[in-house]
């Protein structure tokens, strides 16, 4: 988190100098004679920007050879002799733009198509060359390589006001390195570009890599945290591999590094590898910003931020605009807001023109984005010297110094005002002319026509389409049609009377009057000659009495009043919350109370809740000052259902099942705080879950263990000094038995293949600890001599198992690979926290007992596929009386929400008592998820997780009334009427919003489709797979 | 010794209990239940009851004090405390179709081909699956095994879940069609532009230009004369325009519904239910006035769209009963074969959202037989019918109480046990539980 702007460093100041010279003619042929020209220039008179916050009037600009020369109030700048002078009087110059997010000039590479488990496998990089294991790892791409100076793109890029751009190739998770060129046309590549080594890129998306790793979201997070290690080793130890990729990224770690996400949420995760790598990444977003702009303010990270702002939606159908997302409806009226709101919270940011279809678009968006409270000095800023800033090139870009490149634009108004036109756009002392500013001929004149009486001749309108009107002395008035190019003039008038002479009817007496003339600025006067309706030539004369009348220089410049916007929801999504809900203390009374402790079931009994935790159990409890009461009479309180097995809020993939052993990927690094399914979770009394990895290899990743605490960030939803968990698994889906013909390569293919995984993983972590242990015994003096050892944070997470830090929650079903792993584990010295599924734990349970393992299984799932033929309901209580710790899980968000009715079952099938089914999903999966000195039951001093139900909690007929966590009301039937309330009335609103918007003209578009998956344990990329 | 007794039991019973248990004969004896709580199934419960039948029908059943007949000749059952209720019924289902969902040999469900209204679900109907029985313990006796996929995915059947052989089974053969009615074109993703959007609009016009090209030439040669050349899909559908096939009209978007409906009534479908129906609660006005049944779908069930009510899948039953349509619950979805046996409970979830036990009683017992034509016999406990039956300790919709102690299909008492009661006897008595 430190801060973005840093000093100039001596390197890159050098590499300036070099690029300085190079724009001298150089080293290059010629064909023909020199043609060097002095380039002096002078601009008077300008309103004139030296940098985005320094305005000077009647300013003189001088510049010579590509540069600035001068900059200051007329008085103070000398024009030499042989200067070229232009007269600005009346325009503005600013600084050229600069957009740090371009392909420009490089050559795109298309993404490769996703097959997931369709394709065979790739293991290997396809790359050619000593370069990293993975494909998408390319750091050393460099763009300046591959840049070749693009007229079309350049125009298009000037013609927006941009002066200078850095490119990249945006291919892939590290991209390499991007270079700053500036948008000269007339030069040659070693003359614009600025700096060929500005920045690096980076992104979680692996692009045209077409090899298998990452598959994931949480995947592509673990490869560049490995790859930043492997870098640090290279660098130490670069005997032990000849590795071009980790050479380049250690060479381009002082780089300013742009991270390119998809939304708000991966701009935090990216943040968070960056403070582990040490790397304050510039974040390339989505324009989502303001959804979470306190968070995003915490990184310290400057943004680029697109303009794109998305189309209303096709609103007319009332059922089928029910698709579209809250979210959706809220982000059309609010994205153009995104920049003033950064602003306003003081967060660095700049402005790109990436993602926007048409470019075209960007500065009618600014202007848009400065209606929504952008200011004008804000949204240069962004434009010029944040930009400059980051590359580190405010030295030379960015604003109208001595010294500094001659990018500049001439416009015909302030930056941000509605007729404003971009004139000129000067790159590095060139002119690039992008339009001239129409005069103005509006006002009212004197008529005289021949020997007519004298009229009127008005003209109104706006300057480049003036409107003509001509007013008799007598007579109604008539339109014309006028034209004026380079002052010569042609008017054309007729009657009035646009209906057509009736059939029969004499033809009309007047036909039209033309005449043709020009305009003296002097006099301010159009004369010359022209031929009335019959032909009789004459002579016409119109003299300016008079400047356009005040109404229609008002309608010119009509100032929009600034829009009424929404509420930000947290989490932005379907039921979010302007706040999250407090922790008033809260006393409910009366209540039948399941403890899940030795106290049993407390009939008519108070419980209190405060600052978060259970503090009070009793009869007829006070209330604490400023709290609040709930009668529980007839109700039954219960502790929050904990949810062991859970794939909800997970963002990216919940597999990364391209290898056999991915340890290293951690669920932590993807948690989606806005997946509905939280919400929905709350409403069945699920207060915490366990969200693990899928089950598509022997050795998953890391789990997260959090509470639905909806509205949080996804940090803040983790459980605080929860202990690390991750997912194993055995059988089918690890063998991918039900994968297909193509996915036979990948190591397992048989229970017999699993084990040696496993056996061939912990032999491995044996050593590498020994390996480090060894290193870190040596003093520092050898350890100087020596290399140390490679880390690794696959086998790290091993190791924290075999050092009981980490605990192992794995998918089983069959009683010969649960026997298996209990048998690797002694042999290894590793336990098995927690067997899930476990559908035939009842087989085994005595094993299980001896080993120390918990059992977390579904209630009665079966028959899905063969692995579960023998699984039977009675599992989870025979289990039980076999003394295991068990619990019910749910592995399914839909099941999620009605877990205790699964616990129940365990009544019905196997005798359970309902006290201990209760706790199935109460203090038993908190034991097994060792977080039961916090929650999992009702006792003084737990946290106040608890559910008020309407009925005994294992009945059908009970539903949650309220749910809280941490002692805030998550949900609650009231909470909820009234959150439904709100929404129906936000989208009510916006919808008439946007069916104004589109009445008014704006395009529209088709009503989006949700793309959020429901994961499941052999969810692989981004299918939607459902077996279990 | 006990230990040992038990598994001197349990290795008996192991021959017979391994498999799926014998069906149990026709009814031999006159049987009497006393004492229960008696639920017709038509919203009436009758405390104390009697119940009899004889040769597998019902001769009486009403209040105890009503049954006058000699107790002599009947086997007597007393079930003071207990709940008496018509089988549930399971329309929609897979069941006896697939046996290992992730195990394609096992699966035969689905033809291929878009249009193949003359394939027959029945005759793949697996009376030996080992599903079944455990899908009776709950109170599930009757169902429809229904093929999926396509757009006419061919017949159902009604069949009981006590028998050796398909034709043993069946209660009515080939009781309807099933259309998947093609989905109304949205953008999948944000990323679909106009002409992939327009590319599956072409799409399912073609299939709507099908479907009523086979429905028109279809009612058009029902009425050609003997001796015509026979066509296996033309023939199948003949029973649709007689009204003595259901037209099953699979569609959930409320849109959809109204175009399904419409398009089956026009093109003279005579009797017609709407089966999914997920967002019925959009076109409540409409089924009512159209009279169509609906048969919904699976309400454990996230929400169809994020901003729905949590509880809209809850709640779609005491909506639709509110409207005063007629409709029945089923158990389609994810893991719908085996995950079947919850259908009662599904009921149950009615009625924590609105609707009443009684209710949410004839959504699994009395709709159903009506929908499917076979409420003359089943469906509810009147003297006459079926005796069809299941009694339970307590509550059959409530799985904290639902505990079936015995079960008659047609007045024989069903074998409650199968693989996995077997499988439980066997490892309690290795721990000696």
């Amino acid at each position: 988190m430190k801060n973005s702007y840093q000093p100039l460093p001596l390197v890159a100041v050098l590499a300036m100098l070099g690029t300085a010279a190079a724009a001298q003619p150089g080293t290059f042929p010629r064909n023909g004679v020199y043609d060097q020209r002095p380039g002096v220039f002078a601009f008077t008179h300008a309103t004139l920007f030296t940098d985005y916050k320094t305005k000077i009037s009647d300013a003189t600009l001088l510049i010579r050879d590509g540069k600035v020369v001068a900059a200051g109030p007329a008085g103070a700048v000398k024009i030499p002799a042989g200067a070229v002078v232009q007269d600005v009087r009346g325009k503005f110059i600013y600084p050229g733009f600069v957009d740090v997010y371009t392909s420009y000039g490089v050559p795109e590479i298309p993404a490769a198509p996703r097959q997931g488990r369709r394709a065979g496998p790739q293991f290997d990089s396809q790359k050619t060359g000593a370069y990293s294991w993975n494909q998408a790892i390319h750091p050393e791409v460099n763009a300046a390589e591959q840049f070749k100076i693009n007229n079309d793109q350049a125009t298009a890029y000037r013609a927006l006001g941009f002066g200078a751009v850095l490119t990249q190739q945006a291919d892939g998770i590290m991209r390499g390195t991007a270079a700053l060129v500036s948008l000269n046309t007339n030069r040659r590549e070693q003359e614009v570009m600025l700096l060929e080594r500005a920045a690096s890129g980076l992104s979680f998306d692996k692009g045209s890599s077409t090899q298998d790793y990452p598959g994931s979201l949480m995947g592509s997070i673990a490869l560049l945290r490995q790859t930043y290690l492997d870098a640090q080793w290279n660098q130490r130890s670069p005997g032990r591999e000849r590795n071009l990729s980790l050479q380049a990224l250690s060479q381009q770690k002082a780089l300013p590094a742009i991270f390119q996400v998809s939304d708000k949420l991966s701009a935090l995760r990216a943040d968070k590898l960056g403070d582990e790598a040490g790397q304050q990444y510039i974040i390339k977003g989505r324009g989502d910003e303001y959804q979470r702009l306190d968070d995003l303010k915490k990184t310290g990270a400057a943004f680029v931020l697109p303009l794109n702002f998305p189309d209303a939606y096709d609103v007319a159908d009332v059922y089928d605009a029910l698709r579209i997302p809250l979210e959706d409806l809220k982000h059309w009226e609010l994205a153009p807001a995104n920049a003033a709101r950064l602003s306003q919270a003081g967060v660095p940011f700049v402005l790109t023109t990436a993602d926007l279809k048409d470019k075209k678009k960007f500065l009618p968006n600014l202007r848009k984005a400065g209606q929504y409270g952008l200011s004008e000095t804000a949204a240069l800023q962004a434009l010029t010297d944040t930009p400059a800033r980051l590359l580190r090139a405010q030295d030379r870009i960015g604003a109208l110094k001595p010294g500094m490149e001659a990018n500049f634009i001439v416009c015909s108004a302030h930056l941000l005002a509605d007729d404003n036109v971009l004139l000129d756009n000067w790159v590095q002392g060139e002119r690039y002319q992008l339009s001239t500013v129409p005069a103005d001929y509006r006002g009212v004149y004197s008529l005289n026509i021949g020997s007519q009486p004298e009229g009127r001749f008005l003209i109104q309108g706006k300057p480049e389409a003036p409107e003509l009107k001509i007013v008799p002395t007598a007579g109604d008035t008539l339109r014309g049609n006028l034209t004026v190019t380079s002052d010569l003039a042609t008017v054309v008038f007729g009657p009035k009377s646009k209906k057509k002479p009736e059939a029969g009817a004499a033809p009309a007496a007047e036909g039209s009057v033309r005449l043709s003339g020009y305009y003296t600025q002097e006099g301010r006067v159009f004369q010359g000659d022209g031929l009335l309706a019959d032909g009789t030539p004459v002579k016409w004369r119109a003299a300016r009495l008079e400047e356009a009348t005040r109404a229609a220089k008002r309608d010119s410049a009509k100032v929009v009043p600034p829009p009424v916007l929404g509420n930000v929801i947290f989490p932005f999504a379907a039921y979010g919350r302007a706040a999250v809900p407090s922790q008033q203390p809260t006393l409910i009374k009366n209540a039948t109370v399941w403890t899940s402790e030795a106290a049993g079931k407390l009939e008519n009994t108070d419980v209190l809740l405060e600052n978060g935790k259970i503090t009070k159990i009793g009869k007829n409890l006070s209330l604490p000052k400023g709290g609040r009461s709930i009668d529980g009479t007839g109700k039954h309180l219960a502790p929050g259902i904990i949810d062991e097995h859970s794939h909800l809020a997970i963002s990216g993939g919940v597999n990364e099942g391209t290898q056999a052993v991915t340890s290293e990927v951690r669920i932590g690094d993807v948690v989606d705080n806005e997946d509905v399914g939280i919400y929905r979770d709350l409403a069945g009394g699920v207060v915490a879950a366990q969200l693990l990895h899928g089950s598509a290899n022997p050795i998953g990743g890391q789990s997260a263990l959090v509470k639905m605490r909806w509205g949080a960030t996804p940090e803040d939803m983790k459980i605080g000094e929860a202990p690390g968990f991750i997912k194993f698994a055995l059988g089918e889906n690890v063998k991918q038995s039900n994968w297909g013909e193509l996915n036979v390569l990948r190591f397992p293919q048989t229970r017999m293949g699993t084990e040696q995984v496993f056996v061939d993983a912990f032999t491995r972590a044996k050593e590498y600890e020994q390996e480090w242990k060894a290193w870190n015994k040596l003093g520092k003096g050898k350890q100087k001599k020596g290399e140390a050892p490679r880390r690794d944070l696959e086998l790290e997470a091993l190791v924290e198992i075999l050092n009981r830090q980490r605990f192992i929650t794995c998918h089983s079903y069959v009683q010969s690979e649960i026997n298996m792993l209990l048998n690797v584990a002694d042999r290894l010295g590793f336990k098995v926290n927690t067997f899930t599924h476990i559908l035939e734990g009842y087989k085994v349970a005595d094993k299980m007992k001896a080993h120390g393992a918990n059992a977390s299984t579904f209630s009665d799932w079966w028959a899905y596929k063969n692995e579960v033929k023998d699984a039977i309901p009675y599992n989870a209580a025979i289990m039980t009386r076999a003394g295991l710790n068990v619990a019910i899980n749910s592995d399914d968000a839909e099941m999620s929400r009605r877990l205790n009715q699964e616990a129940a079952k365990t009544v019905k099938y196997g005798g359970l008592t309902e006290e201990e089914a209760l706790r199935l999903v109460t203090i038993n999966p908190a034991k097994m998820l060792h977080l039961d000195a916090r929650m999992g039951s009702i006792k003084e001093g737990k946290d106040a997780d608890v559910v008020l139900w309407s009925d005994n909690p294992l009945s059908i007929y009970a539903h949650p009334e309220y749910t809280f966590v941490d002692g805030r009301e998550m949900f609650s039937l009231a909470a909820d009427a009234a959150l439904r309330a709100d929404m129906q009335k936000e989208r009510q609103r916006l919808v008439q919003a946007m069916l104004t918007a589109k009445q008014g003209g704006a395009p529209t578009q088709a009503a989006p489709g949700k793309a959020r998956g429901l994961w499941h344990c052999d969810t692989i990329g981004e299918e939607k797979e459902l077996a279990k | 010794m006990r230990i040992l007794l038990t598994l001197a039991l349990v290795s008996t019973a192991c021959a017979t209990l391994a498999q799926v248990p014998m069906p149990t004969p026709p009814q031999s004896k006159p049987v009497l239940i006393t004492g229960a709580t008696l639920h017709v199934g038509n919203g009436t419960v009758v405390p104390n009851a009697a119940v009899a039948f004889d040769k597998g029908r019902l001769t009486y059943a009403g209040p105890a004090a009503g049954f006058t007949a000699d107790k002599g000749g009947y086997e007597t059952i007393d079930a003071t405390g207990q709940q008496l209720y018509p089988g549930l019924i399971l329309p929609n289902t897979t069941l006896g179709l697939t046996e290992v969902e992730s195990i394609r040999a096992t699966v035969d469900e689905e033809e291929v081909g878009m249009l193949n209204p003359n394939v027959r679900a029945l005759i793949a109907y697996n009376t030996d699956s080992d599903i079944l029985p455990t899908v009776r313990i709950n109170g599930v006796l009757l169902a429809q095994p229904t093929p999926r996929g396509g757009l006419l995915a061919g017949q159902s059947s009604v069949v009981q879940l006590d028998a050796w052989n398909w034709q043993d089974a069946v209660v009515r053969a080939d009781d309807g069609q099933h259309l998947t009615w093609p989905a109304m074109v949205f953008r999948n993703n944000p990323n679909e532009d106009a002409a992939a959007l327009d590319k599956r609009q072409k799409a399912r016009e073609t299939q709507l230009r099908d479907l009523e090209q086979l429905f028109g030439e279809a009612n058009a040669y029902r009425q050609l004369p003997a001796g015509r050349k026979e066509n296996l899909r033309l023939a199948s559908l003949a029973g649709i325009f007689d009204g003595s096939k259901t037209l099953y009209l699979h569609a959930d978007y409320g849109k959809e519904i109204i175009e399904a409906v419409r398009f089956a009534k026009r093109l003279g479908a005579q009797k017609v239910a709407v089966v999914g129906a997920r967002d019925a609660w959009m076109v409540l006005d409409f089924l009512k006035q159209n009279d169509v049944s609906v048969v919904v779908s699976r309400i454990h069930a996230l929400p169809r769209r994020d901003a729905d009510d949590y509880d809209q899948p809850y709640k779609l039953p005491a909506q639709l009963q509110a409207a005063g349509v007629r409709f029945c619950l089923d158990y389609q979805g994810d893991q719908e074969t085996a995950g079947s046996r919850n259908l009662a409970f599904i009921a149950g979830t009615a009625v924590n959202f609105g609707l009443t036990k009684e209710q949410a009683l004839t959504a699994v017992t009395l709709t159903p037989a009506q929908i499917m034509g076979v409420d003359k016999d089943y469906g509810t406990l009147e003297t006459g019918k079926s005796a069809t039956l299941v009694l339970s300790k307590g509550d059959l919709l409530d799985m904290r109480t639902n505990a079936v102690s015995r079960a008659f299909i047609d007045g024989r008492s069903i074998s409650l046990d199968s693989k996995q009661t077997y499988l439980e006897k066997k490892f309690r008595s290795k721990y000696g539980q």
